[in-house]
């Protein structure tokens, strides 16, 4: 089921292949966002030196450091850049994946008026559907605190070091389930919203925790499987990324075409895990898939209410 | 003269050390010849309460007199006392936190006198003999009693409440020559956890600074300074035999060698050290050490590790044996027979990473991958110490840079030494750093609030204390080796160790090593980079290049000359009527000269300039490369001295770059981007981190918990 799930999904964003350069260029240009004052303190602070030419190649450490220590503006611009940029684009993606959840349920491929409109139609319910959400994320988050009780009963109030290593790692692994279930949770909860056109967000939220948690290893599985496949080409990229250290202009631009190809690889899976979520929310539901309820006016309708 | 009484007790105390063959035979002579004037002699008797964290001491200090001076009174050390409570010196000035750690509710740690008597000891010739622990009570049984006359004193500043330092006048003045035995009972518990490098955590003792202990008699007098939050120590040299009882299944580490352990009835046993030509002595015991043994070259290792580092063993023996080997070859032998390194328990951390005579300690984490050479590092630095701060044995309260700064010096050589690729000290997940580069960085931050005199609690804060005594003397000294050169610097440091060993220089005795082997008068650099908070910081400022057009004009004809020009001014608004007045006379390189005859057809002449600042106050010469495009190099040489240096050139090329020293040998240079400036922008490299920068940020954007991934190390830290 998982992975017909995944198959239909990925044939889903086949088709609509022009969601996935939204979602990306929507990452790239607040990422430009954050890279424009950086790239314009190291150009002004390195830009008319051979220590420019050396950050072609390795990245000396000596300069990281001067470079903090000269541009101490740095610190207060990012201090708010760091707090504006990932809020906003956390508030676009989440008007983004109105219009692609809305998509996905029509199941005939991009269409532009289609997509912005379930954009539109869905940003005011998901951001309800957050703060609704909002009590069960922290329950969720306690769930690495598991590791914490059970260090504690299990070898009392002073481990080895080993036991606080490992311990770390598996509180470290939990934390990222707790993520993951937090997304899913968020997820299946906006299926339920754009699927049914429900406009009470605590019955979307509460059909995504009986969805999640009714269906444990399914949800998770498929969820989880998309999420290491990620971190796993993102592993993959790490090496070859450092290997690619000569200084010239080629490798240079290799390295740029490299990442931005992993950032659409990333996108292709957001997207592709939220068409196989909407799947799988609907086999579970016992309905056909792909369903057209987007098109029910009732949804639309419900939104402009 | 000899008082009757303490005739009396010298003839005794030479027919005990005669009459009791057994002893004398018991405890090995390490150095027949001794090594060190051995002012100070510890017989000490220690029981510890492994429950109550207390010592229980009997000590007998035997202190010659080998001053010119009559001296009437004695001072000590109670170190333990800087943990009394939160009014000591130590603990007002660290806020009761030690780097990272801080006393549990109940743990503080004390030291009480109990006893003391004391006994004169006639003038003697040769090497002094020293008594068994045991056997001294009796003879000093005739002694004065001096417990009500101690008294707290506060040298350093009027904080009545610290008792970290007491004296006691004498009953007679001490003539030169004399000696006296001082036999005290002491009452000691430990600071939970450890904390400035002594304590308790558990079953874990790492027992240091922790017996009375007699000041140093200097020239100036006594040099008693209280426990500080940012110092370290001084002390006199001499012989320690010392018993230690410990519950008989404790492991235990010490100063010195082991003569014997004997088990006693009640389940303890007693471990008996003996050390010579020591200034100190730690020791440190629990069950649970994991021993791991071996040699480098005449030194015998032994290694004694937590559980939950055993697998880590073989990681600290490999360091401890290239320690050993490296500093014996480059800086002449460590006289002694033995090194013990001991890895502190978990949560313990406050004994790591510190010296005493022949053991120190250092620690590690577990899962501490290789990539990461912290330990090693350690090691290596602590191993270090028993050139600096035992073979030496400078006083680190009043000069601290000769122990921790000279020893970061010699840190840059072991890991330049150890480096095989990547970075010297980090090499992991793509990050490189090797030492010098942390140190640099250091100096860079923080090394401005003062110069590297100053006595150790005496610094603007306990940041400066650190960035002085350490990384700040470890640059000096590497930008004075890069000037001097290997050989020479090499010379200087192994000339310094051999003629000052067991003499507790002084920084002056330094400089004048370093201005007698490099044959020059070197004093301009260290009053700069010892005495003042000078920055150092030389810039290309700018560079240009042009073509020479053929003059406008009435009458001119261009006038060829070799030399390039120069000229320096201290005043920058002088710089427009020099620059104009250098137009009028352009200059070409010697290369240019042959064409100007025999060849027709014109050369392209391109006039370029390089402008350099001293943009800090310390001044220092500094080579500058000139680089043109049709690849010829040109080098300067500058003495650095005024603010400005312009060079100008007339050359069938034009230039592109030019760079103030251009090897990277002045690592006191704050800043060394400044240090080139290229005619044409640099794209390519502002476009590669911009790139890399970005895709974090892309990457951040999507997925902001992986930033929870940071948290890794602190998980692990706790
Ligand atoms: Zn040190």
């Amino acid at each position: 089921m998982i992975l017909s799930s995944i198959k239909t999904g990925l044939a889903q964003v086949w088709k609509s292949k022009r969601m996935v350069l939204i979602f990306f260029l929507a990452n790239l240009s607040f990422a430009l966002v954050l890279m424009l004052p950086f790239r314009a303190a190291v150009s002004n602070f390195a830009g008319e030196t051979l220590m420019g030419t050396k950050l072609a190649g390795h990245l000396p450490i000596d300069f990281i450091f001067e470079l903090m220590k000269n541009n101490k503006s740095l610190f207060s611009i990012y201090g708010t850049l760091f707090m504006l940029v990932p809020a906003s684009y956390w508030l676009l993606s989440l008007f983004l994946s109105g219009g692609a959840f809305a998509t996905f349920a029509r199941g005939d491929g991009y269409s532009s008026p289609a997509f912005w409109a379930g954009a539109a139609t869905y940003f005011g319910r998901f951001n309800r559907l957050f703060l609704w959400s909002l009590p069960v994320f922290a329950v969720l988050l306690c769930l690495q605190f598991l590791e914490t009780g059970f260090q504690r009963l299990i070898f009392g109030s002073d481990p080895y070091e080993y036991v606080k290593y490992w311990g770390g790692w598996v509180k470290y692994g939990l934390r990222v389930i707790s993520f993951v279930l937090c997304a899913m949770v968020y997820d299946y909860a906006r299926i339920h919203v754009v699927t049914t056109g429900e406009t009470r967000m605590r019955v979307s939220l509460w059909h995504g925790i009986r969805t999640v948690f009714g269906n444990l290893g399914r949800t998770f599985a498929l969820a989880f499987g998309l999420f290491l496949c990620g971190a796993l080409v993102l592993a993959i990229y790490n090496p070859i990324a450092d290997s690619l250290a000569a200084p010239n202009a080629f490798v240079v631009l290799t390295l740029f075409v490299l990442q931005q190809a992993y950032m659409l690889f990333r996108m292709l899976l957001r997207l592709t895990l939220y068409s196989s979520q909407l799947f799988l929310s609907n086999k579970l539901a016992g309905a056909p898939a792909p369903l057209e309820i987007s098109t029910d006016p009732q949804g639309l309708e419900g939104a402009a209410a | 003269m000899i008082l009757p009484k303490t005739r009396w007790l010298f003839l005794t105390i030479m027919i005990f050390a005669v009459a009791r063959p057994v002893l004398a035979q018991d405890i090995p002579v390490l150095f027949p010849e001794p090594l060190s004037p051995r002012i100070a002699n510890y017989n000490i008797d220690v029981k510890l309460d492994v429950g109550k964290k207390t010592l229980d001491g009997q000590e007998v200090l035997i202190w010659h007199n080998k001053s010119q001076d009559a001296i009437t009174e004695l001072q000590f050390h109670l170190y333990l006392n800087g943990f009394r409570n939160s009014e000591s010196t130590f603990m007002q000035e660290s806020g009761g936190r030690s780097r990272r750690n801080k006393l549990d509710e109940k743990g503080w740690g004390h030291i009480e006198v109990t006893s003391m008597k004391l006994t004169f000891g006639g003038k003697l010739t040769g090497a002094p003999r020293y008594l068994a622990p045991p056997d001294a009570p009796k003879v000093l049984d005739n002694a004065f009693d001096l417990t009500g006359d101690m008294q707290f004193i506060q040298p350093d500043n009027d904080n009545a409440e610290d008792k970290s330092v007491f004296s006691v006048p004498l009953p007679r003045p001490l003539q030169p020559g004399e000696f006296v035995a001082v036999n005290m009972d002491f009452n000691a518990k430990l600071p939970e956890p450890p904390m400035a490098r002594t304590g308790a955590k558990e079953d874990y003792f790492f027992v240091g600074q922790w017996f009375p202990k007699v000041g140093v008699y200097t020239e100036n007098g006594w040099n008693t300074h209280q426990f500080h939050a940012n110092s370290e120590f001084f002390a006199d040299y001499g012989v320690y035999n010392v018993r230690m009882t410990v519950p008989e299944n404790y492991v235990l580490g010490a100063t010195g060698v082991e003569v014997e352990v004997a088990e006693n009835d009640d389940g303890t046993a007693t471990h008996f050290y003996h050390a010579e030509d020591v200034h100190d002595f730690a020791w440190t015991t629990s069950p649970e050490f994991i021993e791991v043994t071996g040699k480098s070259q005449d030194v015998d290792i032994r290694v004694l590790m937590q559980p939950d580092h055993a697998d880590q063993g073989e990681r600290h023996l490999a360091a401890t044996q290239f320690a050993v080997q490296v500093f014996q070859d480059w800086y002449g032998d460590y006289p002694f027979p033995n090194l013990t390194v001991v890895d502190p328990r978990r949560g313990a951390g406050g004994s790591g990473g510190m010296e005493y005579p022949t053991l120190v300690t250092a620690g590690t984490k577990y899962g501490l991958p290789a990539g990461i050479q912290a330990v090693e590092h350690v090691i290596i630095h602590e191993f270090g110490h028993n050139y600096w701060y035992h073979l030496l044995a400078s006083n680190e309260f009043e000069e601290s840079w000769m122990d921790e700064g000279i020893n970061t010096y010699t840190d840059i050589q072991t890991n330049r030494a150890r480096k095989t690729t990547g970075g010297d000290l980090i090499d992991f997940l793509g990050v490189q750093v090797d030492a010098d580069q942390l140190f640099r960085t250091n100096v860079m931050f923080g090394a401005g609030r003062d110069p590297i005199m100053r006595r150790a609690w005496e610094y603007y804060s306990g940041g400066s204390y650190g960035v002085n005594s350490y990384a700040k003397p470890g640059i000096v000294l590497q930008t004075l080796h890069n000037l001097l050169g290997d050989e020479v610097m090499s010379k200087i440091m192994r000339t310094y160790v051999e003629r000052w060993r067991f003499k507790h220089p002084k920084s002056q005795d330094f400089f004048d090593v370093v201005n007698e082997v490099s044959g020059q008068d070197m004093d301009w650099f260290i009053e700069q980079a010892w005495y003042t908070n000078a920055t150092l910081d030389y810039s290309v400022t700018r560079v240009t290049t042009r073509e020479v057009k053929k003059p406008k004009g009435f009458d001119y004809t261009l006038p060829v000359s070799e030399s390039d020009s120069m000229m320096t001014r201290d005043e920058d608004e002088q710089t427009n009527i020099e620059v104009a007045a250098a137009s009028a006379v352009p200059t070409v390189d010697e290369a240019a000269e042959p064409d100007s005859d025999d060849e027709p057809q014109e050369t392209k002449l391109y006039f370029s300039e390089v402008r350099i600042r001293r943009l800090g106050q310390f001044q220092f010469p500094v080579e500058i490369e000139a680089v043109f495009d049709d690849g010829e190099v040109i080098r300067e040489h500058w003495d650095g001295q005024e603010l400005w240096q312009k060079y100008r050139y007339t050359r069938p090329a034009k230039l592109v770059s030019a760079t103030v020293d251009p090897e990277g040998q002045v690592l006191l240079d704050v800043n060394f981007t400044n240090n080139s400036a290229t005619v044409a922008q640099q794209k390519l490299g502002i476009n590669k981190v911009s790139e890399r920068w970005m895709f974090w940020m892309q990457l951040f954007l999507e997925q902001p918990d992986i930033l929870h991934l940071l948290q890794m190390p602190r998980e692990l830290i706790k």
